[in-house]
């Protein structure tokens, strides 16, 4: 069985100052695996998720890097690549583009020619799915982060993709928002791609991480082990998640030396 | 309270209503008051009593009328006293007058009453060119984004801001307006990437 | 977090004309060139502008409204705010500012109640085609003609063509309201062109001082002179066309200061045999063609304050060789 994802030796280089985003970054994601991708601010990280989706590099390579679910992503089936991958951007007001939610949450199944009825089933069923129902005739500046955040992820899955990508899913949300968004990423099946820098959502939800540093893949491994690497950690700009430092959740916390 | 914000007095009995119906119903008023003889006429009734007769129906409160009408009033005024400066001009100035009032009026009733999504509705069906239905829409939805920006940025600015000089502020607004276009591009690539994401050709 | 707004367009000062002032036949005919600078403009941004950058046109048109909210204080209290169009266009290139200042026009009357319905067409013309492409038209010329520092030589050209397009606008608009008898040309030529050469002193400092902003923190959204040129091919001519058009409609009949062209006009128009009767003939003409001479001197002198206004906003606010000075407040 081929992996939902699969990234050979991608690089990138941005074609307006010449910076190489991403160099020569592989790895790989199985069906229904989690991973989060770590690295500092300017790591190349939201240029990788855009790849993942096709929407990088503006000319589609000669040579494909990245194949999704076998299917090498090409110019040729771009349309599939972008139904089949999810992708949540990071600012949910660059992705609801609609006067109310239930065109926005529509946009995508009407690319693919879903109509009528089924089409309002379809919403009102991915609007349940994120907590969100009798939110269709709601205006998208009326709503919460949170709830815009929401609907954006319903709009996703409208598409029925078999990979998400999830650029930052928890910034900008309240201890009560992440726990409940946490939750909501967790009931959802298919695989699974996170940046962030929210360790603890990483160490809850992913069972193995990349980091990225300057374009460059400098480690992957299992989640704890590889959060638990302080000198690691900090090398790249990251730190030890908390719920990683005490034995107990509720002991004393070790100092960090 | 405001069009902006269609859903706070959306229980209005013409909010129901079909918008083809209202926008066609303003537009015959309006276009039959511009039509009407040049001076005081009893004819104005018309007009007059037909939106006297709508406005319960709209649930406009008369503040609001009342300070939307002193608004355009500036204007109106300033046409109006510009025509006066003829012979015989009383019959234009009060015809005037009393027409673009009138108008202004039945504009009010229309946007009290009708989001203004469901006059993007009627464009469309109306087959208005999609490029500007679709400019029309990122619009309407990014308005209150770009409001929101735009505030922050003054009230960061503001709160940097210690010593006024016209010419400075000036100035800072001009970076605020400069800010506000560049992040309105960057705004709109990435809602260009999103919109591709979902599959939009 | 939800947003509360006070949208309201707090004060008008612009030339939105209401209902109730121009006449069918004006109506009908601004309509008519308006529609079709809109239709050319759908026609050359079709041609032109890629997929990519369609959601710009919505974001411009937010952005220019956004931007009309901002009031820009002017002596004793009082304030005004900008209007866009040329900023637009310089911007977002002419074909694509045109239909954003159309876009913003329909939604201040539509949403708003801000601007007439009937009148829609006539702004749509003064505002979103003649302010837009005249300013654009002066733009273009001064950047290609004017041998300054690159930088230097755009802020002038922006801040001398939003002054322009503004009173350009005005006129048309003038031009208009007289067409439709409702103003007569010597009042309404003169109240709206002096005015307006003054507001648009506004204008374009604020639309030369942008359009630096914007060049000193991403310059290259700011099209250069050269690359972006304004050809037979992205419609000059046809929009040069349409301008023209609505100058000799609205305008021309009544800037000829000679007695004779106005009566057989009014004659024409069928226009109420009073104003031309015998006692007025002795005193109205003369003031008109006064009226109109003395405006057309007043806008000649205009034009070269504001040329050389515009020359030293650009030297005072471009430093030379265009080394971005240091500006601690350009971030955010």
């Amino acid at each position: 069985m081929s992996a939902a994802v699969e990234v050979r030796k991608l690089s990138y280089q941005y074609p307006q100052h010449g910076r190489l985003a991403l160099d020569q970054v592989s790895f790989s994601v199985g069906e229904e695996e989690c991973i989060g991708v770590l690295g500092p601010n300017g790591a190349g990280k939201s240029t990788l998720l855009l790849h993942l989706n096709g929407l990088l590099p503006e000319h589609v390579a000669p040579a494909p890097s990245i194949w999704i679910g076998g299917e090498p992503i090409g110019p040729k089936n771009l349309d599939l690549v972008r139904q089949r991958v999810g992708l949540l951007f990071q600012d949910p007001d660059d992705q609801l583009i609609s006067a109310t939610v239930l065109e926005d949450v529509a946009f995508g199944p009407r690319q693919l020619g879903v109509e009528g009825a089924i089409l309002k089933a379809l919403v009102g069923q991915c609007l349940d799915q994120v907590g969100l129902s009798g939110f269709e005739d709601r205006q998208p500046h009326r709503l919460s982060h949170g709830e815009k955040r929401r609907v954006c992820l319903a709009g996703v899955l409208a598409c029925k993709p078999s990979v998400l990508v999830l650029d930052e899913p928890t910034s900008d949300l309240d201890p009560r928002g992440r726990r409940e968004f946490k939750a909501l990423l967790q009931s959802l099946p298919g695989a699974k791609i996170i940046a962030t820098h929210d360790l603890e959502l990483v160490v809850d939800l992913c069972s193995r991480v990349i980091v990225l540093d300057e374009g460059k893949l400098v480690a992957e491994g299992a989640t704890r082990a590889l959060l638990s690497n302080e000198e690691l950690m900090l090398a790249h700009g990251l730190e030890k998640p908390h719920s990683l430092m005490h034995r107990h959740p509720h002991g004393p916390a070790s100092p960090v030396s | 309270m405001h069009p902006l914000e269609l859903e706070s007095h959306g229980r209005a009995p013409l909010a129901g209503a079909s918008s083809r119906l209202k926008l066609l119903a303003a537009l015959g008023i309006i276009t039959l008051t511009a039509l009407l003889p040049r001076r005081p006429h009893i004819l104005y009734l018309i007009p007059a009593t037909t939106l006297l007769l709508l406005w319960p129906f709209c649930r406009m409160p008369l503040g609001y009328a009342v300070r939307r009408l002193l608004v355009a009033e500036m204007f109106i005024l300033g046409i109006a006293l510009l025509s006066l400066v003829r012979p015989a001009a009383a019959p234009i100035f009060f015809s005037s007058l009393i027409k673009s009032n009138l108008c202004v009026f039945s504009m009010l009733l229309l946007t009290w009453t009708t989001p203004f999504q469901d006059v993007l509705q009627e464009l469309r069906r109306l087959r208005f060119p999609a490029v500007m239905l679709t400019t029309l829409a990122l619009m309407y939805r990014y308005l209150p984004v770009l409001g929101e920006e735009t505030r922050r940025m003054s009230r960061a600015r503001a709160s940097r801001t210690f010593a006024r000089r016209r010419l400075g502020t000036w100035q800072s607004l001009a970076l605020i307006i400069g800010q506000l276009f560049i992040r309105s591009a960057d705004r709109a690539e990435r809602i260009y990437l999103a919109m591709c994401a979902r599959g939009w050709k | 977090m939800v947003w509360s707004c006070d949208w309201e367009p707090a004060e008008h000062k612009q030339m939105h004309l209401p209902d109730g002032f121009l006449d069918a036949k004006t109506a009908l005919l601004s309509s008519g060139v308006g529609v079709a600078g809109v239709g050319l403009a759908l026609r050359q941004v079709g041609n032109s502008v890629q997929s990519r950058q369609m959601p710009m046109l919505g974001l411009g048109a937010a952005f220019v409204f956004a931007a009309q909210m901002l009031n820009f204080p002017i002596a004793g209290g009082t304030s005004g705010h900008l209007v866009g169009g040329v900023l637009a266009a310089i911007l977002l290139g002419p074909s694509a500012a045109v239909l954003v200042m159309t876009c913003v026009l329909i939604v201040q009357c539509l949403m708003f109640a801000d601007g007439g319905l009937t009148a829609l067409g006539a702004n749509v013309f003064n505002m979103a085609v003649v302010n837009v492409v005249g300013g654009y038209f002066v733009f273009k010329l001064l950047r290609s003609v004017i041998r300054m520092e690159q930088h230097r030589a755009t802020v002038f050209a922006a801040a001398f063509a939003g002054w322009f397009g503004t009173v350009l606008g005005a006129v048309v608009c003038a031009g208009e309201l007289a067409f439709s008898n409702t103003v007569p040309w010597s009042i309404a030529f003169p109240a709206m062109a002096n005015v307006h050469m003054l507001v648009g002193i506004g204008e374009g400092l604020a639309t030369g001082l942008i359009v630096l902003a914007v060049l000193r923190a991403r310059p290259q959204l700011v099209p250069s002179g050269r690359d972006a040129g304004f050809t037979l091919r992205s419609g000059a001519l046809g929009y040069g066309l349409l301008i023209c058009l609505g100058l000799t409609l609205f305008v021309a009949p009544f800037a000829c200061p000679w007695p004779d062209s106005l009566e057989a006009i009014g004659a024409r128009l069928g226009l109420p045999s009073q104003t031309t009767a015998a006692p007025l003939a002795g005193y109205r003409f003369p003031l008109i063609g006064s009226a109109t001479v003395a405006t057309a001197v007043a806008g000649a002198v205009g034009t070269i304050i504001a040329f050389i206004a515009a020359y030293a906003l650009a030297r005072a606010v471009v430093p030379v060789f265009g080394a971005p000075k240091k500006d601690a407040s350009t971030g955010t």
